[in-house]
């Protein structure tokens, strides 16, 4: 059980779904500054910026896209009944999960050396 | 409606917000700041779609939230105070992200040094 793609994408979610619920309360936390104004705002987001904060965004990037697109899968096999077809669905997302997070990761990184 | 239909009406519309947001806030990544937000954020259609945004991603949060918790058996007894509580931090969540949204505007720009 423990080693099913199944189980595996179930752990995967919702590890992903707790940690950007997480992550949103901060991220509004961030951005609420700007009820305190335009400098109260800059001053926050500087102390949320720079190579370390990138790399971490580089990480976010990929749990964003790997449970958007275990999204998109659940709703393929909810609405579509392709049950057969669910151990290839789950290769198929993280193959799509690989490829949208080479194609974001990228330019985040080419941006950190840059910071550096 | 259910938790679960609440969940997946909510993903359908993140699908389409939370796209637009990464590709017209994160992409191509740069610096942050006021000036930079406030070219998109001036424009009240564009705080319309981001407290549409905000309604969908505190749902899709909440709901999800409140499922991984209610998996968790000594939690479960306590489904209907959790229930009551994540309606509770979602009013006032959105209440907060509101005003934030519209604190974005062109004249405070202004008082920027």
């Amino acid at each position: 059980m423990y080693k099913s793609t199944g189980f595996i994408s179930f752990l995967a979610r919702r590890i992903t779904g707790v940690g950007l619920v997480l992550y949103l309360f901060i991220h509004m936390w961030v951005i609420g500054s700007a009820l305190g104004g335009p400098a109260a705002f800059d001053e926050r987001l500087a102390m949320v910026q720079g190579p370390l904060f990138t790399f971490l965004e580089v990480l976010l990037l990929a749990a964003v896209i790997y449970h958007t697109v275990d999204g998109i899968r659940l709703l393929i096999v909810h609405y579509f009944r392709v049950t057969e077809y669910r151990k290839s669905l789950f290769y198929a997302t993280l193959a799509t999960t690989g490829i949208l997070f080479v194609a974001g990761a990228i330019p985040l990184l080419i941006f950190m050396f840059q910071e550096l | 409606m259910r938790v679960f239909q609440m969940q997946r009406i909510s993903a359908i519309a993140l699908l389409f917000f939370l796209t637009i947001h990464m590709v017209v806030t994160h992409y191509p990544p740069g610096h942050i700041d006021f000036e930079r937000i406030i070219v998109r954020m001036g424009d009240p259609l564009w705080k319309a779609i981001d407290i549409a945004f905000l309604f969908f991603v505190l749902m899709h949060a909440l709901t999800g939230a409140y499922a991984v918790l209610l998996d968790w058996e000594k939690v479960a007894a306590y489904r209907r105070p959790l229930a009551i509580a994540a309606v509770a931090i979602g009013l006032v969540a959105f209440i907060y992200g509101a005003a934030t949204i519209w604190a974005f505007q062109p004249a405070a720009q202004a008082a920027l040094p």
